[in-house]
């Protein structure tokens, strides 16, 4: 290669490298979220323009996983930081978070919120407190969806006022689609009627309230097979509630549904979406599991 | 050559006579020079943190103590506001308010409780370790961990309130997780953590084994006063501790608050000027600017002060130089009759003198340097104590 030719590309490459580097060095926004429906919101906000940050293990629950130190620090600096609120995980209560950049996508419907157990207990001279609980799978009623997605949408529009354009055009699309899920549960809550349902787990308290669904729960963890006495104590639930349908959270082993089966119930997945699923996305599954109840209590 | 030679073999023989004087020529020196440096150094120091913070709410009272205790974390305390102060300045939407716990000490530091936004806010870099990232975690401002010896990996533990409160509140031992670099400003003197742990010091929240007996379900009621609060937060524990009562009623010291910008900032002055109300907003700089003003009235004083001081100290020196020279009237003669001209006479007095002058002159140039050297955190610690 002649010197010239050489030295021709290599002011050339000089230049490209030059202009390329700020570019590459340009940080993307970042959107840290506390559970899979707020990381599907933000990535349906950010259009791709911005990187989502969803740290949780695809084998933890979001509700009782805890970050580390690193997942922490990488949070820290997120641009927006989605929390869903409502007693939804304990970890930020303990971390250090940037509250300038943090949002509580269900501040805005606090007085909505569904109150569970209530424990109470004294330390030393204080006299007697109380826990009060709280549902915190809220978006399973797709209105209380809607106005999460609204607040991060609101919140991203501030932190990234380049892209709020776009994100509001995002925006209405999501809300739209929010909207469909919407309609077809509250067609599912028409279908059910009074047909009681039981739950393998009490994570449905929104949805049952927000379409008209008769939810009873039982405590199953999704990942084991029901013990003995947990049997018999939906054998109980069943006497006492004349539940139909029973609606497990992940997928169980093939002998428990068959056992479901013997006690006159009729079983379908319904996976609440807190963490990403292997397969598909917030929408199409939410799609699906409505599908799927509707299809069961319309054979009812 | 021969006078030099005298003059310090007299000196080194009368060893203590000229090291008083060595070193009260030195302090008459230094002292003027060590005022002025300091007191530059506060005006500095106060002048350019009022500048570079916009806004300060807290309760209504003393305008100074509550700038005191914002900017300088100072022991004047005013009754503290509570975080729905800080809710409403953040659903206003103009600013950013950042709040500020500062009832607590360590190891004679105040531990300052805030949000990650502060570090922000004051441009405070991480030189060893990381930022705090959950409950219980402690920074150290640079000074305070150069005096206490203490870094990363290292703890500390809050100051009880009240030493004859032994029902009160535990101390709470602190896991130091960084350094911060240096800025010679009130935070090299503090130490940090998030507001969440200063409230876990003040015992709005706590951790504690399970309330439940074994059997027991979650209606009953078996938790006592038998049950042992954790006085360290650790990753074993910390799921178990919680907080008690409406988060909108948690103390807070002081509330930074950064507009958007200064039409914000007039709207939000605007907001509490009412006379009655509890609670106000005020400009550290004006109030500061204020405190600098009567500092440089009282400078003048002093100046004077020290002048009078330092001219009736040279003059104690003077005499008692003369003094010395009175007693020396003898060997002086001596000297005389053994040859020694007049001319010689006065070069050794001179020579004493002078070596007596210079080596307080360096001394004083050392002090004052030394001074100067560690200007930002001698300033630091005067206006935080």
């Amino acid at each position: 290669m002649p010197l010239s030719t050489f030295s021709r590309r290599a002011t050339l490459g000089l230049m490209l490298s030059t202009v390329a580097m700020p570019v590459l060095a340009q940080e993307r926004p970042v959107v840290a979220a506390a559970n899979y429906p707020l990381a599907y919101f933000a990535e349906r906000l950010g259009g791709g323009a911005a990187d989502v940050l969803f740290p949780v293990p695809a084998d933890a629950d979001p509700s009782f996983w805890r970050p580390g130190i690193a997942d922490i620090a990488a949070i820290q600096s997120a641009d927006v930081i989605a929390l869903n609120g409502a007693g939804f995980a304990t970890w930020p209560t303990k971390a250090s978070l940037p509250r300038s950049r943090t949002v509580n996508t269900s501040a805005g419907f606090s007085e909505r919120l569904i109150k569970t157990d209530t424990v109470t207990h004294s330390h030393g001279d204080g006299g007697q407190h109380s826990h009060t609980d709280t549902a915190s799978y809220t978006w399973l009623d797709f209105t209380l969806a809607s106005e999460q997605a609204g607040t991060l949408a609101d919140a991203m529009m501030r932190q990234m006022p380049d892209q709020a354009d776009a994100i509001a055009a995002n925006r209405d699309a999501l809300l739209g689609d929010l909207a469909g899920l919407n309609t077809h549960a509250a067609t599912v809550g028409a279908t059910a009627g009074s047909t009681a349902i039981i739950t393998s787990h009490p994570r449905y308290q929104y949805f049952g309230a927000a379409y008209g669904l008769d939810i009873s729960a039982v405590d199953w963890d999704a990942n084991e097979d029901p013990s003995a006495a947990q049997w018999a104590a939906l054998e109980d639930t069943i006497a006492a509630t004349g539940a139909a349908v029973f609606i497990w959270e992940a997928e169980p082993a093939t002998a428990s549904r068959e056992r479901m089966a013997t006690l006159g119930l009729t079983d379908v997945v319904f996976p609440p979406l807190a963490n990403r699923p292997a397969e598909g996305d917030f929408l199409t599954l939410m799609e699906t599991s409505l599908q799927q109840l509707e299809a069961v209590l319309r054979d009812r | 050559m021969n006078a030099l030679f005298l003059a310090v073999s007299y000196l080194r023989f009368h060893w203590a006579r000229s090291l008083v004087l060595v070193l009260v020529a030195a302090l008459i020196l230094s002292v003027p020079i060590i005022s002025q440096v300091l007191l530059n150094g506060s005006q500095t120091a106060l002048t350019e943190r009022a500048e570079n913070t916009p806004l300060v709410l807290g309760s209504r009272g003393s305008q100074l103590d509550l700038a005191m205790n914002a900017l300088y974390f100072s022991d004047d305390r005013a009754n503290p506001v509570t975080m729905a102060d800080a809710d409403v300045i953040w659903d206003t939407g103009l600013g950013l308010p950042i709040p500020l716990n500062t009832a607590f000490e360590t190891n004679g530091a105040r531990i300052v409780g805030t949000s990650i936004e502060y570090f922000e806010f004051r441009g405070l870099d991480v030189a060893q370790g990381r930022q705090i990232a959950v409950l219980g975690e402690a920074l150290l401002g640079a000074s305070v961990a150069e005096r206490l010896g203490l870094g990363p990996g290292d703890t500390v533990v809050s100051a009880p309130q009240n030493l004859f409160d032994l029902d009160g509140v535990y101390p709470l031992e602190l896991n130091i997780v960084g350094v911060l670099a240096p800025t010679g400003t009130a935070d090299d003197e503090a130490v940090f953590v998030d507001i969440k742990t200063s409230w876990v010091i003040a015992g709005i929240g706590h951790g504690h084994d399970g309330v439940l007996a074994q059997g027991a379900t979650s209606g009953d009621i078996v938790a006592s006063a038998a049950i042992i609060e954790f006085n360290r937060i650790t990753d074993d524990n910390i799921d178990s501790f919680h907080f008690h009562g409406d988060p909108s009623d948690y103390p807070v010291s002081a509330i930074l608050l950064v507009p958007n910008d200064d039409r914000a900032a007039t709207i939000l002055r605007g907001r509490y000027l009412d006379p009655e109300n509890p609670v106000q907003i005020i400009v550290p700089n004006e109030v500061i600017g204020e405190l600098v003003g009567r500092i440089f009235r009282i400078k003048s004083l002093l100046d004077a002060v020290t002048l009078i001081v330092g001219g009736a100290a040279l003059a104690a020196v003077g005499l008692a130089i003369f003094l010395s020279y009175r007693l020396r009237a003898r060997e002086m003669q001596t000297a005389f009759k053994i040859g020694a001209r007049k001319g010689m006479i006065l070069r050794l007095i001179s020579a004493e003198t002078i070596i007596i002058l210079c080596i307080a002159g360096a001394i004083a140039l050392a002090i004052t340097i030394a001074v100067q050297a560690n200007g930002g955190a001698i300033v630091g610690w005067l206006l935080a104590t």
